[in-house]
């Protein structure tokens, strides 16, 4: 059988015209804009913003080199962390490094 | 029809089962008594199963529930491993409902294989292992678990990670159609709930993930033969009137699947399914919720119940358990439990928050409301009459105090409890945890590809002025919610439980220990280790004259991710990413 998906194709169509995300730009994020993100994607695992460990690790004060993040940001790891390698430009990526090495105690 | 039971309990002992129990003992005094003291009522045949469970819940009424008792109070004592099977590629768990029919098991693991069995000795009859969207699950949160197949017309029929619908000859496993339903490229949601194949309409039903990420949550119907759409219900404006309740045409990015699966009442020819919250999970609106915030209004039809017209897709009536969900509480939960009482067709259905909803079956009036939390503040009550939600907290940006409760995992889970139609108790999980919650103002992110859409950071907490989470196991009556026994859990037990005409009551629990539980008074006869912990189905068939319970574990959800840090050993050393059917039967 086909895997027709014309009509949902279609639907998507409208969804994302109608309402402009802000990722998949070269512009940096501000830390409030990255804020904003972890509430958004991040934070179920991330809890508090990144500040403690949670589902995933704590990333306030994290130890782990800058080559590390970037790399785990971009492909993940299979059923811990998805891959945001597709959604996420390069300067995006550095601000999200920016954000985490700045992270302070609420 | 159900009557006016004679259990000798008091709501003083009912009260007392409250406020004495510890972890994994009985909570009150049992009741003495016997098989058949008690009013045993006349069940349907269409409310137990026998030596078939062919549907998610084993019947169409949702009970959860099976005539068989061979395996007994009595007999369970000699109740050991038959044998196990283990699916492979375990990533997330394993949290599926296995079905049986003639003698033979099916089951599917994560990344929607599927497996026929022999159900007396796990000997595999055929497997069936879709090439899916590999690259598109690395960037899925949740992916790639599956919580079940669906069984109907000689057809065995699963939903994918990657939006497809898939039907299998029963027989041989041999793909007969597949489909491709929804986007999942662009919108991340794809199907990890089971399908639900609606008798003698040839058609099968599957309701896409999750109310957080920004889509409109459909529901598919699909021709059962030739895998072709009939029709699609969008649960997020599909109308006029829908649409007006989402101020700044947020409808657009409404959240809203209905990621489990529903019911089908063929005596009205209805199709009963839940839907998921609206996203954002948490709004910003404060007070003024109907003009303010990221979605002003009560967003329809999220956080809903609807009763569709299954020929069509059309919507016949519905109720809005909670207008503009600001607490992702979703009534996605997939149990209707059918209840025929004093000549009312009822169905009672859990949402999330732990409030029950009872319903008339036949227009959708509520009936009855209570609740089966101890821990409960999103609201100060719920009508019980009207479903008005009373003393509402709706929340500004910033920080929430006091913590909210249940937490974002739920006052009940989305696995099921069991129903006796014998004795008219629902024996369903209650949890109780909070959350401390900063609610933080996002924006729907939908390019290249759809994100979560949260609204906030959290962490789990106990209840105010306790230091413990935990969780318990509730025998009540379903339409009063009057408590008849308690077992409180250490940590909240995630998986269904199970009943059966042996009177006994299956509790897997997270730590991986299968309880078997006299029904009628709570009371351990027996349990076993599954060595990992349970997150999915359990139920039980008939192979070749005897009888078997099946039931899968397996860790690695993402309310089990949760689990070390709220409780340590044993889930801190808990392997991730396991997965096994274990299937008992008596020495």
């Amino acid at each position: 059988m086909s895997r027709s998906g014309l009509a949902v194709t279609a639907f998507a169509v409208v969804l994302f015209l109608a309402v402009p995300g802000f990722a998949a730009q070269e512009k940096p994020m501000t830390d409030e804009q990255v804020e904003g993100l972890f509430a958004s994607v991040c934070g179920f695992c991330h809890e508090d913003g990144g500040r403690v460990a949670g589902k995933g690790p704590q990333l306030m004060g994290t130890k782990r080199s800058d080559a590390f993040i970037i790399n785990r940001i971009k492909h993940g790891k299979e059923a811990r962390m998805p891959a945001f390698g597709d959604q996420f430009s390069d300067a995006q990526i550095k601000s999200i490094l920016h954000y985490i090495r700045h992270l302070k105690p609420e | 029809m159900r009557q006016k039971k004679t259990f000798a309990f008091s709501m003083a002992v009912a009260l007392g089962a409250l406020a004495g129990g510890c972890a994994q003992q009985q909570a009150a005094a049992p009741p003495q008594a016997k098989v058949g003291e008690a009013a045993m009522m006349a069940v349907p045949a269409d409310a137990e199963t026998k030596a078939d469970w062919t549907t998610y819940h084993g019947t169409w009424r949702d009970y959860d529930f099976s005539g068989l008792d061979q395996i007994n109070t009595d007999t369970v004592k000699n109740l050991q491993v038959a044998w196990t099977h283990d699916p492979g590629r375990d990533t997330r768990g394993l949290q599926s409902m296995p079905l049986a029919e003639g003698g033979v098991l099916y089951y599917s693991g994560s990344y929607s294989r599927v497996y026929a069995l022999d159900g007396a000795t796990g000997k595999e009859v055929w497997h069936f292992f879709p090439t899916v969207d590999e690259a598109l699950i690395k960037r899925q949160t949740h992916s790639p678990y599956n919580r079940g197949v669906a069984l109907g017309d000689g057809r065995v029929y699963v939903g994918t990670v990657d939006g497809r619908l898939i039907g299998l000859d029963q027989k041989t496993g041999k793909k007969l159609w597949d489909t491709k339903l929804i986007n999942s490229e662009k919108l991340t949601v794809g199907f990890t709930g089971a399908p639900l194949f609606l008798p003698g309409k040839n058609m099968v039903v599957i309701g896409a993930q999750g109310g957080e990420w920004p889509y409109r949550g459909p529901l598919f119907g699909v021709d059962a033969t030739t895998g072709k759409r009939k029709w699609t219900f969008l649960t997020v404006g599909p109308d006029a009137k829908s649409r007006a309740t989402w101020g700044h045409n947020s409808w657009r990015t409404g959240g809203g699947g209905g990621w489990m699966p529903g019911s089908y009442d063929a005596s009205s020819n209805t199709l009963w399914w839940g839907t998921a919250n609206p996203a954002p999970l948490y709004d910003w609106s404060g007070p003024d919720w109907k003009h303010k915030g990221a979605r002003p209004g009560d967003n329809l039809y999220t956080t809903s119940v609807l009763a569709l017209d299954p020929d069509n897709g059309t919507l016949k009536f519905y109720h809005q358990e909670l207008p503009h969900d600001a607490w992702d509480f979703d009534s996605a939960i997939g149990e209707f439990v059918q209840i025929d009482e004093n000549g009312q067709h009822l169905v009672v259905h859990p949402n999330k928050s732990g409030y029950i909803f009872v319903y008339n079956r036949d227009n959708g009036s509520i009936v009855n409301i209570w609740r089966i939390t101890e821990n409960s503040n999103f609201v100060k009550s719920i009508d019980p009459k009207t479903g008005e939600l009373i003393g509402r907290r709706d929340f500004t940006a910033g920080p929430v105090n006091p913590p909210l409760c249940p937490a974002i995992d739920g006052g009940v889970s989305w696995n099921s409890g069991a129903y006796d139609p014998r004795t008219g108790t629902w024996y369903k999980v209650g949890n109780e945890w909070c959350i401390d919650l900063k609610v933080v103002k996002t924006q729907p992110i939908l390019e290249p590809q759809a994100q979560l859409n949260i609204g906030a950071d959290f962490h789990e907490v106990p209840p105010p002025g306790q230091d413990k989470i935990w969780g318990h196991v509730d025998a009540r009556d379903p339409v009063t919610g009057q408590i008849k026994w308690q077992v409180k859990y250490k940590e909240p037990p995630l998986a269904s439980l199970l009943a059966t005409a042996g009177n006994l009551l299956f509790v897997p629990d997270a730590e991986g220990v299968l309880h078997a539980l006299d029904s009628r008074n709570g009371q351990e006869l027996w349990s076993h280790s599954d060595g990992v912990g349970h997150d999915g189905g359990i139920m039980t068939y008939e192979a070749g004259g005897k009888q078997y319970v099946a039931v899968v574990a397996g860790w690695g959800g993402m309310v089990t991710d949760g689990y070390p840090k709220m409780f340590g050993e044993p889930f801190t050393s808990m392997p991730r990413n396991t997965g096994v059917l274990t299937v008992y039967a008596l020495k």
